[in-house]
């Protein structure tokens, strides 16, 4: 009786010992807070100013909400208004890649856990593997691929290669590996359900939460992809937008001292907005869905 | 069931399993640096001299990447975990944010932030008596730069990976732990460290195999801001200059399966050393049920 009367007052006297290493530890992760957040910030407010006003004024200042308007219309005499293809290439490319991976891997899971097939385990060892190792480690064979089947720069070759996603085939094989009894697969089998409409009727309208899990990593591990597209198309009318960034770099003086003065009017606000509009889409789907990327990468590991 | 797993299938095979043994295939032939071809591709891409230029550009990489990606994250993570107050969860969107600006934004952000004339860390800068750009961007200093680049584009995302599983601990243990006495200290190195262990195995794999593939931050620099600073400055990029540049495809792909082997390693031993993805599920339990009938 004593001691339950007791553990309260003691875990309380514990919890608040050390009161000077609690203020470090707390000044500490508000400091790698702020941290976080300059780089950002910098990029959101510097195309807000003019060029003398990001050189001029406070690095962190504000300019004009015209100055973004400016600098869009700027960018937009790149090159004929290439930016505007860009950007719709990486949405249309970025569609079709969350479409198919989350379709393919959906699907592929649900085989994987509800099926006896052959080679179950090797498809699921393969999928590991594939899944642990870095995707650019494949992109000199895979240029020699898509050379030979003729689909260098064609932006299929990208939306195919990208569509590849064993950790969304790995994430919905645990999904519906947990949530969905065997036995729920028994009694519709045993009611004439074909192996579709497992799928259609039964693991489909129960997937909700996977498959916004799956169509968010696959976006967030797309939208700022370089490495391969950037291998794969040469021709700027079929970049993304990341590829576009790096092509203002190498051709506009905004940030590279080595390029000579040019009629363009691509100057540091210009080239800041071309990397908002890669980085903002990520920030939003980061800061809408933080819990699930805790969730997915943790997924398969977490045994209640 | 096998159309159904069809399409996946198709993709694994056409752009996994394919392009290893392309690799494989690819590599005895003939190119200007190995006229008469054959395997000895792998000892003439090891005896270029850029080879060893970029092992010791991504071994220094690697060397200030890996441990402030490990020590960073996990002390983060405990620190975290610790405190309970309602703060916890802006800061964690806070540390969420720097996830977003990867590769050419990274190129871009980082780049504005070394140069002083702009930077927004100016004071910091001057402290440390830097006023031009020149005494930063130099290639001796690429190694921390791109380490710094490489750690801020994805350190969020960890910190918030782990903080997930140590969520997962059962608070049984940590009351325990704290009715013997233990300080939030002692809790952390001693007891919730050793109980995410696979976690920290998991994180150290990813992050190593990523770390060797470096390439947008470097190629970036070199071709687009400061010319020449960073040429064949990673694997990577040596193997898309041979490929590309060269058209030594031989080179390249033998390159690509030397780079290709620590990553294999490391994923085995993840999935079969740790039981991070031993999955204990009731559908197998079911097919195994099934197996019987």
């Amino acid at each position: 009786m004593k001691s339950t009367v007791d553990t309260p007052k003691k875990k309380k006297k514990l919890v608040q010992e050390n009161r000077v290493g609690m203020f470090f530890v707390n000044s500490w992760l508000i400091f790698f807070a702020l941290i976080s957040l300059v780089p950002m910030a910098w990029l959101l407010l510097a195309p807000s100013k003019t060029d003398d006003q990001v050189t001029g004024n406070a690095p962190l200042s504000f300019g004009n909400i015209k100055g973004y308007l400016n600098a869009w219309n700027n960018l937009r005499f790149f090159d004929n208004g290439v930016i505007e293809k860009w950007v719709i290439n990486s949405v249309v490319f970025n569609i079709a890649i969350v479409i198919i991976a989350t379709a393919t891997a959906s699907l592929a899971g649900f085989v994987l856990s509800a099926s006896r097939i052959r080679f179950k385990r090797v498809f699921l060892i393969s999928t590991l593997i594939m899944m642990l190792i870095p995707p650019v480690a494949l992109v000199v064979p895979l240029f020699v691929l898509m050379d030979k089947v003729g689909l260098v720069d064609n932006p299929l070759s990208v939306i195919l290669i990208s569509s590849l996603y064993p950790f969304g085939t790995f994430l919905s094989y645990i999904y519906y590996s947990t949530t969905i009894p065997a036995e729920l697969y028994e009694s519709a089998r045993l009611d004439g359900c074909t192996d579709w409409q497992l799928y259609s009727r039964i693991a489909f309208p129960l997937s909700g939460a996977l498959i916004s899990l799956l169509a968010f990593f696959a976006f967030i591990g797309n939208w700022a992809n370089y490495f391969m597209p950037y291998v794969l198309l040469y021709s700027s009318e079929n970049y993304t937008l990341p590829l576009g960034l790096g092509f203002l770099f190498n051709s506009t003086p905004a940030i590279n001292p080595g390029v000579g003065a040019t009629s363009v009017p691509i100057y540091k606000p210009e080239i800041a907005l071309a990397g908002v509009l890669v980085a903002l889409p990520i920030l939003i789907v980061f800061l809408l869905s933080q819990r699930r990327l805790v969730k997915g990468m943790l997924a398969g590991s977490i045994k209640e | 069931m096998i159309l159904m797993l069809a399409p996946y299938a198709f993709l694994l095979v056409a752009f996994g399993v394919l392009p290893l043994f392309m690799a494989v295939a690819e590599v005895p032939g003939p190119s200007l640096t190995n006229a008469d071809g054959g395997w000895d591709a792998f000892s003439i891409v090891v005896q270029d001299f850029r080879f060893p230029v970029a092992v010791k550009n991504v071994g220094g990489f690697m060397l200030y990447f890996i441990p402030m990606m490990m020590i960073t994250v996990i002390a983060m993570a405990l620190m975290l975990d610790v405190k309970t107050t309602k703060w916890g969860k802006y800061l964690r969107l806070a540390y969420i944010v720097p996830a977003s600006i990867s590769g050419a934004v990274a190129v871009l952000v980082w780049w504005a932030i070394f140069e002083p004339t702009i930077s927004p860390i100016k004071s910091v800068l001057s402290f440390f008596g830097v006023d031009s750009a020149r005494q930063i961007w130099q290639t001796e200093n690429l190694t921390y730069l791109i380490a710094i680049m490489a750690f801020f584009a994805i350190a969020g995302n960890w910190i918030l990976i782990q903080y997930g599983s140590l969520q997962n601990i059962s608070s049984e243990i940590i009351e325990a732990a704290r009715v013997d006495g233990c300080s939030a200290f002692q809790l952390a190195v001693r007891i919730k460290l050793p109980l995410i262990q696979k976690y920290v195995v998991y994180m150290a794999v990813l992050v190593f195999a990523g770390g060797l593939q470096i390439f947008v931050e470097p190629q970036l620099l070199n071709t687009g801001v400061y010319t020449g600073i960073a040429s064949s400055w990673s694997f990577d990029q040596l193997s898309y200059e041979l490929a590309f540049k060269a058209g030594d495809f031989g080179g390249a792909s033998a390159l690509s399966i030397i780079l290709l082997i620590p990553s294999l390693i490391g994923a085995l031993i993840v999935i079969f050393k740790t039981d991070m993805f031993d999955v204990k599920t009731n559908a197998d339990k079911g097919a195994d049920k099934e197996l019987n009938v």
